[in-house]
């Protein structure tokens, strides 16, 4: 028994550890890669190329005053980052890394993973109804419709996808395309899934929520150090998370591009990672490209668009199965 | 003796048009004249109102219709039916060139000169002349001249417009200034180095319209954009000569001739010009009380009021004595005098004042003198009694004797406090000759007799100059000066007029009525007004001349039974009549502290240089 | 505000415009009010009406549908991604500065070592932000000199006004911009302070002013 909770204990640590890293280090990444294509260099100066300027910030974050408001909530306003922040690792538990690499395989992956992150409108409600601030409020009410309003399309084309698979597991979901990635026939869906992501992380251009200039960082312009850092952090992992998931819908998880013997000696972990790194510089690029939507624009766009757009393919991949007698 | 001009009969006037203007001035004026009756500004250098037409400058040239060459205004008489035109090609040209021909040799001084910002040359220029220069030749420079200490002089300037000789000559009566060569290296100067003798030497500053003579104590220290101005009314005379008191911040800088055609036209005396640099030396700024060890120390306003109060309370009824200074406002005299009514005494020793007929208003009211002056060569005949006087106008020396039939006697007061306190009956009780007084009170008096101030009285001094009176003063309580409180003063003729304040008093000082209504507070008598109102209100009710601001007024106080102990009885003095003003330049605590003023005297002791 | 004409379209009115700048083609205005101050080509295209042929919707409608204007932005990102970078290490690697540049303020000599001012307070007058201060006196030569001279730099807005009314090239703008102290009160120059700056940048400042005097 101690052996079984202790080789949970250390899968969890061997998940989250490397996760933590990898979001200070997503942090660096996306203002070099931002700059970058900004014709400038990012920060270079805390480390060679910057690689200790997430240690900088995090070590400025921990030592900073934290501000309460005395107005606000104490309990739920201290709650929320905590809880934005534990969703996002939790929401970690059935991402397949490689064959059986996984830390819960269970049968409703898909279905859990989608259940967190709709928690995870929690997080932003009531980080900003706590705040109790007319700006954290709106930004937050702003927030949560639109996470909402994303997480339709994104249900639908997760159906879709799961239609071709025909589980809701998501380590079947990755076998089922040894044969050929889902990006090949169904790429329409991997752009629509791409465009909900960023909705659904509040990424730009859909970041109006929390745009600096517009909503003064919205619903946590009230969070300072420690609370701000948790935010920030469960973003990022949030944003990983989607990429995750983009890339075991549709560019086939960890298996290697073509189905050759040479290419399985490089170990899977490897190719999923590629595909994810790949998938957050897509992130970072489309911020960097893009204007922002205004707000009526992106909700518009999330219903009057993406919705029927991705209803009318659940509908036509079902026919087109039900058709030729594909359905697994 | 404020001789008003007549409006002219309807008759008299002829009708001329001014750029298409229709406008009616009267017979005997000038095109100039008609113009600013029509409103049409006309530039001009040597043309002044009240000085004689020079007709050099050539600046005033404008069309006149029917003239083949354009013709200087200022010279040309208006005929009835004359079309004048100002805006044409014609006067355009006229005017550029004439700037054009007076910036020839005029220095770049702009950035150095102090008459720069308030300059008529710089104005007009800008105005009226061309964007550039064609000479290319040297220009010429003069030699600068000594003409006192108040006058500062940079020859070079000067555009020979001749106003300030004409001034010294027909306003002034000094012929002290003259114009020699010609042409190019035409000079104005005295000739021989000496300084201007007349007391109204100064207002050729105001007259030079570039920055040829200019004012010398306060020469490099200011620009004219950075001062802000209030209208005031002079004290150093008791003519009440309007002022405009410029001052930057808390100091004031410079004070300068406001109009008033009844009283000083446009001109005032150096005294009343300079004398502000006094201001800011000598003052006091904190109440003093004398210590145990004979010094006066400072302290603060409730302990001064205490000590005061505790002081004055040991003398009874006729032992308490207050005396108004030359200085003195109305408004803080009435609340002298209704304190120490109210203290339950009968009377109050009142300001000397009373010179006849006999005095000098040459050396006690400049300004005065030049009305006189221009009254007497139209014609009025003037006779003095008392000392041989040299008025700069023809007089009948009459001896030293009172005539019988003497056709009355005008009463030249020679301080702007004089009038005001006798209008308000502040003078001597019956009963008060005899008694020596156990308490004193200074208002601002520096200039009583030894014998009205024995050496055992209890004194409080209040006033803005630490001089004569704070330094026997038990009590010393600051007060304001004339250019830092709303103060009304009555001038000779009787007219009410009221400075008002440019500057806050230093320090601790406060507004003289505030004092003594203070003062009242504490000695338990407490005076029924606290406010400026309140004062001006019960001032209306003791003398209601002195409500009706800048009215000539018969003064109060030549009837009989106001001026003091029994008209008539009074025994002729044994000595001589003469003036009290011995010394023009320092005559009351602000011109004695004045380092222009002392450099005047020393100045006119040596008037020529070198002889 | 006048209507920009389309094709051909008039050159703007520098003078009269203050925020018209010339860019690519064409002139540029700011866009207040509809199509007012459009360029010529911003005005074509804003007049631009939906197609009605079936050529014209086909065109549109798949530039809508394959997002061709989106993949054209992410190539052009990328495309710069690659491009080589324009940030200098500053406090190692400076960049060249204009000889106009307006920095920190200095008073000037005359190369006899007297001091240029004459207290004119014309720079006192023309500055927007009266950060200047000046008390004058005669001194005991008889000439016109300052007894305070003192800009507040907090106050200043480094505009320069000052030293386009100076008359003697006193007061001057010099190229120095690396002041900063660590307490209000080091930020408020008196005289002393800017006559320092002056005898310390003077060969700097006496070269730009030669070269800029001819435009000034």
């Amino acid at each position: 028994m101690n052996i079984l909770i202790f080789s949970i204990v250390l899968k969890i640590l061997a998940l989250t550890v490397p996760l933590i890293l990898s979001i200070a280090f997503l942090v660096l990444a996306e203002r070099k890669v931002l700059a970058s294509m900004q014709r400038r260099k990012g920060p270079n100066v805390v480390g060679i190329y910057g690689i200790f300027q997430p240690i900088a910030d995090g070590l400025k974050l921990i030592v900073k005053e934290p501000v309460l408001p005395s107005s606000a909530n104490l309990v739920i306003f201290l709650f929320a980052p905590v809880l934005t922040f534990l969703l996002s690792q939790v929401a970690w538990a059935s991402i397949p890394f490689g064959e059986g690499i996984v830390l819960a395989d269970i049968h409703v992956g898909l279905l859990y993973v989608f259940a967190i992150s709709s928690l995870g409108v929690y997080g932003i409600i009531t980080a900003g109804w706590s705040s109790n601030s007319k700006y954290a409020f709106l930004g937050s009410c702003r927030s949560a419709a639109q996470m909402v309003s994303y997480e339709v399309s994104i249900g639908l084309i997760l159906i879709t996808v799961c239609i071709c698979a025909g589980s809701l597991n998501l380590t079947e979901v990755v076998l089922a395309q040894t044969q050929i990635w889902y990006c090949i026939p169904l790429f329409p869906l991997l752009v629509m899934f791409f465009i909900s992501c960023l909705a659904e992380t509040n990424r730009a251009p859909f970041d109006l929520p929390e745009a600096e200039a517009e909503l003064v960082a919205g619903y946590n312009v009230e969070y300072s150090a420690m609370g701000f850092a948790l935010f920030f952090l469960g973003e990022y992992a949030n944003m990983i998370v989607m990429s995750s998931l983009c890339c075991i819908f549709f560019l086939g998880g960890w298996l290697p591009p073509f189905d050759f013997a040479i290419f399985y000696w490089i170990p899977g972990i490897f190719w999923f990672s590629l595909k994810v790194v790949f998938f957050l510089f897509a992130f970072i690029w489309v911020r960097a490209a893009f204007p922002r939507y205004r707000y009526d624009q992106l909700m518009r766009l999330g219903w009057k668009v993406l919705l029927p757009l991705s209803l009318a393919w659940v509908i036509y991949v079902a026919g087109v199965l039900l058709c030729f007698d594909w359905l697994a | 003796m404020a001789a008003q001009a007549a409006p002219a009969p309807a008759d008299d006037l002829i009708e001329v048009t001014v750029d298409g203007k229709p406008v009616k001035v009267p017979k005997g004026s000038n095109v100039l004249q008609a113009c600013d009756a029509a409103g049409v500004d006309v530039p001009r250098f040597c043309y002044h109102q009240r000085l004689s037409i020079a007709g050099n400058c050539r600046m005033c040239l404008v069309e006149v219709e029917k003239s083949p060459k354009p013709v200087a205004s200022c010279a040309m008489p208006a005929g009835p039916g004359m079309n004048i035109k100002t805006s044409t090609p014609l006067v355009k040209k006229a005017r550029e060139g004439v700037m054009e021909f007076l910036l020839i040799n005029h220095p770049l001084d702009c950035p150095i000169c102090d008459q720069g910002g308030e300059c008529d040359l710089q104005d007009q220029a800008m105005a009226f002349g061309s964007d550039r220069s064609r000479f290319t030749e040297v220009k010429r420079a003069v030699v600068d001249k000594n003409l006192g200490p108040l006058v500062k002089t940079v020859m070079t300037r000067c555009i020979h417009c001749t106003r300030c000789v004409r001034f010294a000559k027909e306003v002034a009566g000094v012929e002290d200034l003259g114009m020699t060569g010609r042409g190019r290296d035409s000079e104005i100067g005295t000739y021989v180095e000496r300084m201007l003798t007349s007391e109204l030497s100064a207002n050729v500053i105001d007259l030079c319209p570039v920055g040829a003579l200019t004012a010398k104590p306060s020469a490099f220290t200011f620009r004219n954009w950075e001062l802000a101005s209030t209208e005031s009314v002079d004290v150093s005379d008791a003519l009440g000569s309007a002022i405009r008191v410029d001052a930057r911040g808390p100091e004031v800088f410079r004070v300068t001739p406001r109009l008033n055609d009844a009283i000083n036209q446009e001109w005032i005396s150096d005294k009343a010009r300079f004398q502000v640099d006094a201001l800011r030396l000598q003052r006091l700024s904190q109440p003093l009380v004398r210590g145990a060890g004979g010094g006066l120390e400072p302290a603060t306003w409730p302990r001064a009021l205490a000590a005061a109060a505790e002081g004055l309370a040991r003398a009874r009824g006729h032992e308490l004595r207050g005396v108004a200074g030359r200085l003195a406002d109305v408004e803080s005299v009435v609340a002298l005098k209704d304190l120490l009514n109210r203290l339950g005494l009968a009377g109050v020793d009142g300001a000397d004042s009373v010179l006849l007929v006999g005095t000098d208003p040459r050396a006690e009211a400049p300004v005065l003198n030049a009305r006189l002056r221009a009254l007497a060569l139209a014609g009025v005949p003037f006779a003095s009694i008392g000392a041989p006087l040299d008025l700069t106008f023809p007089l009948l020396a009459a001896g030293d004797v009172v005539r019988e039939g003497w056709n009355g006697f005008a009463v030249l007061a020679d301080a702007a406090g004089t009038v005001g306190a006798l209008d308000l009956g502040f003078v001597p009780g019956a009963g008060a000759r005899g008694v020596a007084p156990r308490a004193v009170y200074l208002l601002g008096a520096d200039d009583y007799e030894e014998g009205d101030v024995p050496a055992d009285a209890f004194v409080v001094y209040q006033g803005h100059h630490g001089e004569r009176g704070a330094a026997r003063a038990d009590v010393v309580l600051p007060g304001a000066a004339y250019t830092e409180k709303f103060g009304t003063y009555v001038n000779a003729e009787g007219r009410a007029q009221s400075t008002k304040a440019a500057v806050g008093p230093p320090g601790a000082a406060r507004d003289d009525w505030k004092v003594l209504r203070a003062l009242s507070e504490v000695m338990g008598a407490p005076l029924p007004y606290d406010t400026l109102a309140g004062v001006r209100a019960r001032l209306a009710e003791v003398a209601p001349h002195l409500a009706r601001r800048g009215a000539l007024e018969p003064p109060l106080w030549l009837g009989a039974d106001a001026l003091g102990v029994g008209g008539a009885a009074g025994k002729p003095a044994a000595d001589p009549l003469a003036t009290r003003v011995t010394n023009f330049y320092q005559t009351d605590a602000i011109s004695r502290a004045s380092k222009t003023m002392a450099r005047c005297v020393r100045a006119r002791q040596n008037p020529v240089p070198g002889l | 505000m006048s209507q920009a004409a389309p094709a051909g379209a008039q050159k703007a009115d520098v003078i009269g415009d203050m925020w018209c700048g010339y860019r690519g083609e064409d002139w540029y205005y700011p866009r207040i009010g509809g199509t007012a101050g459009l360029s010529s080509k911003e005005f074509v295209t804003s007049q631009r009406e939906a197609p009605r042929d079936l050529a014209g919707v086909l065109d549109e409608s798949s530039q809508t549908l394959f997002l061709t204007e989106l993949w054209r932005g992410l190539a052009m990102t990328l495309k710069v991604f690659f491009e080589p970078k324009v940030t200098i290490n500053y406090p190692f690697e400076k960049t060249t500065i204009s000889p106009r540049f307006r920095g920190e303020h200095a008073l000037r000599r005359y190369p006899t070592g007297e001091e240029r001012c004459i207290a004119c307070k014309l720079c006192e007058a023309i500055c927007p932000a009266q950060a200047i201060t000046i008390e004058t006196e005669e001194r005991e030569d008889g000439s016109r000199r300052t007894t305070r001279y003192d800009i507040d730099m907090t106050k200043c807005i480094y505009c320069g006004f000052c030293q386009e009314a100076c008359p003697v090239d006193a007061i001057v703008e010099g190229p120095n911009f690396e002041y900063t102290t660590e307490s209000h009160e080091e930020l408020l120059y008196d005289k002393q302070k800017l006559l320092a700056n002056g005898d310390r940048w003077e060969v700097e400042i006496a070269n730009n002013l030669r070269s800029e005097s001819q435009y000034r």
